[in-house]
């Protein structure tokens, strides 16, 4: 591939280098912040520095936070009894937006991948003992996700957690609500037979 | 199910080719290097969507070609079924059913379902245990499809469970220990239903490779077993007595990915044991075999693609195999004379990649 002039180039490789972006979608981002008006751009550029310079981990739980403690945590209506395991601080949002969650959470920042280098000691899973240990919680759900990596790192968990006498859970798998049997995969549908309850 | 025509557009060695097979058995000859075995890879390609020579998809167009398309016709209880596949040189390849696009290959797949055996099967009997347990797997998931992800998951746990032992160095800790604990309930547990499904399916299936054998050789007794040593205490407690010698080693040392299927004849091994022709035979057996029990699951024979089996077989045995055919359409391609005896219903020539009806 040509090289570009140097800033331009520079450019480019450094948006290549973020996540789902390869050399051609850097390339059109590239030309597109070239051509936005000055003022744009420099909007663009001051939120990502003040975004790095202001967000952080929260303290408690290492969701996203601006101050010490993220909103959720902050939050003195939230439930402290319980708290919700998750991979990733989308996964925080993903669960905030059923409304039905009035707990706290965890995030560990990943999930065992030791093919990526991931095991135990790089996610927050002394923190989550840390916290059962320091504060009143009665109830732990493992909400990582249903995939192998997930479901490994929600064992691992509960592993960990078979001695200290809280109730641990693990979401449920099973149909997407709305959704028609027709449209699900063999392995949703035969999860969500093995988890039937009676009406 | 029956497949009544099949034409393939810049596929392999043909421009454009049409085929009718005929509802029982179709023999397609022709000399060595004329386009046999591309025609029946183009009928496999609309039953499983991929080469069973496990060829790469560029090599399946024609040379100056973008894409190569395969159509196939047939009825399903009187109703018409069409399937569409282009195989694309470079891009994806796009399948449609009846005029419809498939989302996912699956889908496609229930339609139409071919077993085929080609000389390169040998390796069945003759090769490692991995041929043996890829063809347990593939009938597995076909018989059963929960088991494609069992089979997918098992392979993910493997190689996330082979990086922690390799990352280990050798050494064992209790982080290491405790990580090995998780994967390995995960290995048990999905091991254990792996190796379950294989040895429900091969004991179903043992007695019909049995008389598949007899069918083709006229005697000998074949057994297939399956009995890795890890299924009587089980796979965790096999793991667990496993582990310093994994940890020394790095590498994972048992579990469903290390078993083999046993294949005996008159009570011996045929891999160290059966000669050559015993080896085709068996080899031929078990493809047979696979159909007869594909059949009664899916209520309709799948189609069985036989390639160039004749060169395989002596006289005898090529006149026993197609006197016990199993149900549905067959179709086989032979360089040699069609077996004396035999009475195909329809046979075609093929001739540097043109194909046309054989009146004898």
């Amino acid at each position: 591939m040509a090289v570009y002039t140097g800033p331009v180039q520079d450019l480019v490789d450094e948006l290549g280098k973020l996540p789902g972006i390869g050399p051609k979608s850097a390339q059109r981002i590239a030309f597109h912040l070239l051509k936005l008006p000055r003022d744009d751009a420099l909007r663009l550029a001051q939120v990502i520095t003040e975004a790095k310079a202001r967000v952080s981990w929260c303290e408690r739980c290492f969701n996203v936070a601006s101050e010490a403690l993220c909103d959720i945590c902050r939050d003195d209506r939230r439930d402290p009894s319980v708290i919700c395991v998750v991979e990733e601080p989308r996964d925080v949002v993903a669960v905030e937006k059923t409304r039905e969650y009035k707990g706290r959470y965890h995030v560990l920042g990943g999930a065992m991948n030791p093919l990526e280098g991931v095991g135990a000691e790089q996610l927050r899973v002394r923190e989550l003992l840390a916290r059962l240990a320091d504060e009143a919680v009665t109830e732990v759900i493992l909400c990582t996700n249903p995939n192998v990596e997930g479901e490994t790192t929600a064992l691992y968990l509960a592993k960990m957690l078979q001695d200290v006498p809280i109730k641990v859970t693990r979401i449920a798998s099973g149909l997407p609500v709305g959704g028609d049997l027709e449209y699900a995969d063999e392995l949703t549908l035969g999860r969500a037979i093995e988890g039937r309850r009676t009406v | 199910m029956l497949l009544t025509r099949v034409w393939l557009t810049d596929f392999r060695n043909y421009a454009s080719a049409e085929l009718e097979p005929a509802p029982g058995l179709t023999v397609i000859v022709g000399a060595n290097g004329q386009g046999k075995s591309n025609l029946l890879e183009a009928v496999g390609w609309l039953a499983g969507l991929r080469s069973f020579r496990a060829a790469p998809t560029e090599a399946l167009v024609r040379v100056g070609a973008d894409q190569a398309i395969v159509r196939g016709e047939a009825d399903r209880a009187g109703r018409a079924l069409l399937i569409e596949c282009e195989i694309s040189r470079t891009g994806r390849n796009r399948t449609l059913v009846n005029r419809q696009p498939v989302r996912r290959t699956r889908d496609a797949l229930d339609h139409l379902r071919a077993v085929s055996f080609a000389p390169d099967d040998l390796e069945l009997v003759k090769g490692g245990p991995a041929e043996r347990r890829r063809y347990v797997d593939d009938l597995l998931v076909a018989v059963h499809p929960r088991y494609e992800t069992v089979r997918s998951d098992l392979d993910r746990i493997l190689r996330q469970r082979a990086a922690v032992l390799k990352q280990s160095g050798g050494r064992s800790s209790p982080e290491i220990e405790a990580t090995l604990d998780v994967w390995d309930t995960r290995l048990a547990a999905t091991g254990e239903e792996l190796a379950e499904g294989r040895a429900a399916l091969l004991a179903d299936l043992a007695p019909i490779v049995a008389r598949a054998y007899l069918d083709l050789a006229d005697a000998g007794a074949v057994d297939v077993t399956y009995a890795p040593a890890w299924r009587a205490e089980g796979l965790a407690g096999a793991l667990a007595a496993a582990r310093p010698d994994e940890l020394r080693r790095g590498v994972s040392l048992v579990g469903p990915h290390r078993d083999d299927v046993g294949l005996d004849l008159d009570g011996l091994p045929t891999r160290t044991h059966a000669s050559q022709g015993e080896q085709r035979s068996l080899a031929l057996a078990l493809r047979l075999a696979a159909a007869r029990r594909l059949a009664t699951t899916l209520d309709t024979p799948p189609l069985l693609l036989l390639d160039d089996v004749f060169s395989e077989l002596d006289d005898a045995r090529g006149e026993a195999l197609l006197a016990h055919l199993p149900p549905g359409q067959t179709l086989v391609t032979t360089a040699t004379a069609i077996p004396p005896g035999s009475r195909p219903e329809r046979v075609f020539r093929v001739e540097s990649g043109a194909v046309v009806p054989d009146l004898g």
